[in-house]
């Protein structure tokens, strides 16, 4: 059983020793260059006036008819040197900041906003609503493992202004950084950013220490969304970090191959930092890549595969070449399969240790997600923790020095064997077999028998969520997030944006 | 020689070859042979093979896709050339979209594409279409179905708006609504007031089968 006690959030990235290299220089250089081709060639749709105008002052290439920025590579690359290597996404205290790039390691996410849950008491699978949301970031909260985390479901009782619930449902239920994955017009980002503000303290803490970030997607293949890259630029304005992330899916919505969707991703995500930049130079910025496949025989959309794992892994190397941070790890920290499931599980575990040992600045780990990031099932993340938890350990390598060369010891045994007895066996044991594993739990006194870990992580999500009881927010920033979105709930400008500006 | 023109019409949908596809079809109509005929006997036969190739799991995706578009190649020549009056036979008309706000083409893709291929007549609108949108293209169409997909909790309830979009033109009482995606559900479906809902496209053909079958 993972230990249960009373405690204050706290953040644990995992630094691996083992690395991993997808791309030689070479091969980093052609994917380089065929993406600024890409962007000098064929361009990037942004349906957005106000973008396309920024991007025409700063000299691009721009098709207001078409809505197509084509970019430079020396243009493109004058504004990718200020997007920077590092910077911090705050949490409530500074010892939750994650300093991004830092060398410390990984940093996880709880990824999210699952349509859908398995209710927890009574196992239905359902719509998520805002409830959902707070009862997971509690839960994200309690593990040190989980560093930043995303509204892990999306409040289907709230409607258009989902977003921003979820946003009030994590800052007030835990203390770790949180990222918004589905605030996507211009009104909601400027809700969103009073919220941050609010509990931030003020205008100028949030753009020293921002609690929140953004993530867009890109839309496949070469374009943005008009609402998305709206709010990111109301989010870059106010310094807040902006993540960008492509979802090519290979023979779909790119080419099938991963140095040709690789392309297609780092045109989309270099094109959304670049305007970013020129808003706002020196604000945070990350690339995702998270690419898919096709089941060819059903047309399902499949996270987990070989091939779209190596190009994810791949990812990695593409951003750190250009200076940018990464977040890694496709499907989100989930999989395709049902918890229980044996691919699931395997699955699951490529996709975080390749992530770790490519050096990823941060990745998606425990989220509680399956079915493709659309059903969240609390007891799930214990899984995903138990895999980083191995992964921590294997990353770690194997340490060679005189001690572990044992050259003593071995001579003492000499053939009699009988290693269990020494001393230094005992010690050894005491420090590498997990304690905090669900699946190695010994049962209560009276049966010492296997149990099966889902059983065990029912129990121990039962008491989190019975006991763990986040550093609370004061009272007035409550009230200050509540009337905020309350406000929001009011505005109908929110709907209209969402529907477009038809 | 008409067996033989339906048969190579048949193989070109079934080999995905669109160039032979339309040089067939203009050669069928300069040889005076029924259009209407070289639809049901050629290309229909065709793509309900290529349906059949694709169940079995001997055609993969691409290949669905592509046979797809190579008979609508054809029917664009054969399909104006009809005498006034014929109609090819059709199980219903579907208009296809993704809704205002929501950009997520790949299942509303999937579900028209396997709707074509299950003898449907299908008109793909696009992504981020909105309610009067989709009137539109019912309309243009003489739709018997619609089919709304949304993927966003924030977008879904544009679902809602296209249904009384419908009714407010008078047009709920000739079309069904059928409604999917990631955040949709059954009890969401009844709740809007949709005729069906499907989890997946394999299904979404079956209920659009039903909602064919269903008296207008
Ligand atoms: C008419 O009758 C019918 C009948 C059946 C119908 C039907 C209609 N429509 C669908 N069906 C059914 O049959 C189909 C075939 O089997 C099925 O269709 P599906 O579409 O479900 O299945 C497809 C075959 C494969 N599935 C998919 O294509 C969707 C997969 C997931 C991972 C997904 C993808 C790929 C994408 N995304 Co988006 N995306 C997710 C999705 C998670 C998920 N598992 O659903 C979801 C839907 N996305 C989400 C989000 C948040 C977003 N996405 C966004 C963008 C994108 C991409 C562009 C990157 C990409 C789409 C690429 C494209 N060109 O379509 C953004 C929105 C953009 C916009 N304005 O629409 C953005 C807001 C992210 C951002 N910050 O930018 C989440 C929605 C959360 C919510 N509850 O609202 C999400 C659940 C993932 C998550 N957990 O974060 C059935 O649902």
């Amino acid at each position: 059983m993972i230990k249960l006690e009373e405690r204050k959030a706290s953040i644990k990235p995992i630094k691996s020793k083992l690395k991993i290299s997808i791309l030689d220089d070479q091969e980093i250089s052609q994917i380089n260059q065929n993406t600024r081709t890409v962007l000098e060639e064929i361009g990037v749709v942004f349906p957005s006036d106000k973008a396309l105008k920024i991007f025409a002052e700063v000299g691009a290439n721009v098709d207001f008819e078409k809505q197509t920025v084509k970019i430079a590579a020396d243009l493109l690359d004058k504004y990718l040197a200020t997007s920077p290597r590092n910077y911090t996404m705050a949490g409530a205290r500074p010892d939750l900041d994650v300093h991004v790039g830092d060398g410390k390691g990984t940093y996880f996410y709880c990824s999210g906003e699952s349509p859908r849950v398995v209710d927890f008491s009574t196992g239905e699978r359902r719509l998520s609503v805002k409830e959902d949301i707070a009862n997971h970031a509690r839960i994200a909260d309690y593990l040190p493992i989980i560093s930043l985390m995303w509204p892990s479901a999306s409040a289907s009782d709230k409607g258009e202004t989902s977003p921003l619930h979820g946003l009030e449902a994590c800052f007030t239920n835990s203390e770790k950084h949180v990222e918004s994955e589905s605030v996507m017009d211009e009104v909601s980002a400027r809700y969103a950013v009073e919220m941050a503000i609010a509990v931030s303290g003020s205008e100028e803490k949030l753009r020293e220490r921002p609690v929140l970030s953004q993530l867009l997607c890109c839309i496949q293949p070469l374009a943005q969304d008009r609402g998305g890259i709206e709010a990111a630029m109301i989010f870059a304005e106010y310094g807040i970090p902006v993540g960008f992330m492509s979802m090519p899916t290979l023979g779909l919505t790119a080419p099938p191959y991963p140095a040709g969707a690789l392309t297609i991703a780092m045109a989309e995500t270099l094109s959304g930092i670049m305007l970013t930049q020129i808003i706002n130079p020196g604000v945070g910025n990350y690339i995702s890549v998270n690419p898919g496949i096709v089941d060819p025989r059903t047309g399902a959309y499949f996270m987990g595969s070989a091939v779209a794992q190596m190009t994810n892994v791949s990812g990695v190397q593409m951003a750190h070449s250009n200076g940018i941070p990464i977040l890694a790890c496709h499907s989100f920290g989930g999989s395709q399969y049902e918890l229980g499931n044996w691919q699931a599980g395997y699955e699951n575990l490529y996709s975080h240790l390749l992530g770790v040992m490519a050096g990823a600045d941060m990745s998606f780990g425990p989220s509680g997600m399956y079915e493709a990031v659309s059903l969240l099932d609390h007891p799930r993340i214990l899984f995903d923790r138990e895999m980083l938890r191995v992964i921590d350990e294997i990353t770690d390598g194997v340490d060679v020095n005189p001690k572990t060369l044992a050259f003593d010891m071995i001579k003492e045994m000499g053939h009699k064997g009988g290693y269990i007895s020494h001393r230094e066996t005992g010690k050894f044991y005491r420090t590498t077999w997990p304690k905090e594993s669900i699946l190695y739990d010994d049962g209560k006194p009276e049966g010492r028998k296997w149990r099966d870990p889902k059983d065990v992580a029912r129990e121990a999500i039962t008491w989190i969520l019975e006991n763990h009881k986040p550093e609370p927010m004061s009272e007035s920033v409550k009230q200050e997030l509540r009337q905020i979105v309350d406000r929001a709930d009011k505005d109908d400008s929110i709907k209209r944006e969402i529907s477009g500006h038809k | 020689m008409s067996e033989e023109m339906y048969k190579k019409l048949a193989q070109a949908v079934i080999d995905g070859e669109a160039d032979d596809a339309e040089a067939l079809a203009r050669q069928a109509l300069d040889q005076g042979l029924d259009p209407l005929a070289c639809i049901t006997n050629g290309l229909t036969k065709g793509i309900q093979q290529v349906g059949e190739l694709f169940a079995s799991g001997e055609y993969y995706l691409p290949e669905l896709i592509i046979s797809a578009d190579t008979m609508k190649v054809a029917m664009d020549i054969l399909e104006p050339a009809l005498a006034g009056g014929q109609e090819r036979e059709v199980v219903g008309r579907v208009v296809i979209g993704t809704v205002e706000g929501d950009l997520h083409e790949i299942g509303k893709t999937l579900v028209g594409t396997m709707l074509s291929a299950n003898g449907f007549q299908v008109t793909d609108i696009g992504v981020d279409k909105t309610a009067a949108e989709f009137i539109e293209a019912v309309k243009e169409n003489n739709a018997t179905i619609v089919g709304a997909s949304a993927l966003l909790t924030t977008t879904m309830l544009q679902q809602k708006k296209i249904i009384e979009a419908l009714d407010e033109a008078g047009l709920k009482n000739q079309v069904k609504v059928m409604v999917g995606g990631a955040p949709v559900t059954q009890s969401y479906a009844d709740q809007i007031g949709a005729d069906g809902y499907a989890e997946d496209a394999i299904s979404a053909v079956d209920i659009a089968y039903r909602l064919a079958d269903a008296p207008a």
